[in-house]
């Protein structure tokens, strides 16, 4: 059996990455709109 | 901001589904571990074809109906759909080096994924060029339907053209042709990526919708 283990380690990481990158960019894009959206006043 | 029940359910299907596939389903006699690549490269392309699907079918409907929550729908789904896309297109090269012995070959499988790739870019910067609401909505719906015309092109390029790439195991007319352990992997695979595609478009439509509202208070206020 050939020992190409190290590619699909590869795949695995690159695509748990883009995954969890892509998350964090929405995630602060929403963030940095609710900050500068007007408040309501009390 | 707190994660939602679908986007934690997400996470945890997709870590379950690596799980299973790194330790409990078995390595392929021949391509040896390598193979497992098929977990992560199937299902984005699945999920991919399935965004760009939607971007679609929203874009069309957009054009008739002129209703702006199909076109923030179509915009949402283009972009988790280039990730998803840019998924593909970096695990597949990684999976084709040690069973083909080149990254990359211009057969039309992988051209035509590729070009699908850059028409969902140039969607994207279009979104970002056109200023005008109804202007930029019309012309991105064109490009989006045009674009989705691409997908089963792709799918059926293994059938159309004589390619490097294999055909279909799982999306085809007949049983898949997988051992039983592998299958349900594969399968779980499907299901746990389509449920991290449904949370990011979510995540991603909810923040055009707060974008949008921002906007028309803003110009509620300049009035």
């Amino acid at each position: 059996m050939p020992d190409n283990a190290v590619y699909y380690h590869a795949a695995y990481g690159v695509a748990a990455l883009i995954y969890i990158l892509y998350s964090l960019r929405l995630a602060l894009k929403r963030r940095e709109l609710r900050s500068r959206q007007p408040r309501s006043e009390p | 901001m707190k994660p939602t029940a679908l986007s934690l359910a997400a996470i945890a299907a997709v870590i379950v589904t690596y799980i299973r596939a790194i330790f409990f389903t078995p390595l392929e006699a021949t391509q040896g571990p390598a193979q497992k690549i098929l977990y992560v490269h199937a299902p984005a392309a699945w999920v991919a074809f399935m965004a760009f699907g939607l971007v679609g079918l929203t874009s069309l409907i957009y054009l008739w109906l002129k209703d702006e929550r199909l076109d923030r729908i179509a915009e949402s789904s283009a972009e988790v759909g280039v990730v998803f896309t840019t998924v593909v297109l970096i695990t597949g090269p990684l999976w084709g080096k040690p069973i083909w012995g080149a990254y990359w070959t211009w057969d039309a499988r992988l051209t035509l994924t590729l070009f699908l790739w850059f028409i969902y870019v140039a969607y994207i910067v279009l979104r970002g060029a056109v200023e005008e609401k109804e202007m930029r909505a019309r012309y991105s719906a064109v490009l989006g339907i045009l674009g989705a015309l691409l997908v089963p092109f792709i799918h059926l390029s293994v059938y159309l053209f004589r390619t490097l790439h294999p055909r279909p195991i799982l999306m085809k007319p007949s049983a898949p042709s997988l051992p039983e352990a592998m299958l349900v992997t594969l399968l779980l695979a499907f299901a746990s990526f389509t449920l991290l595609y449904t949370a990011l478009l979510r995540a991603r439509y909810r923040y055009a919708v707060e974008r949008d509202n921002g906007q028309n208070d803003g110009m509620t206020h300049a009035g």
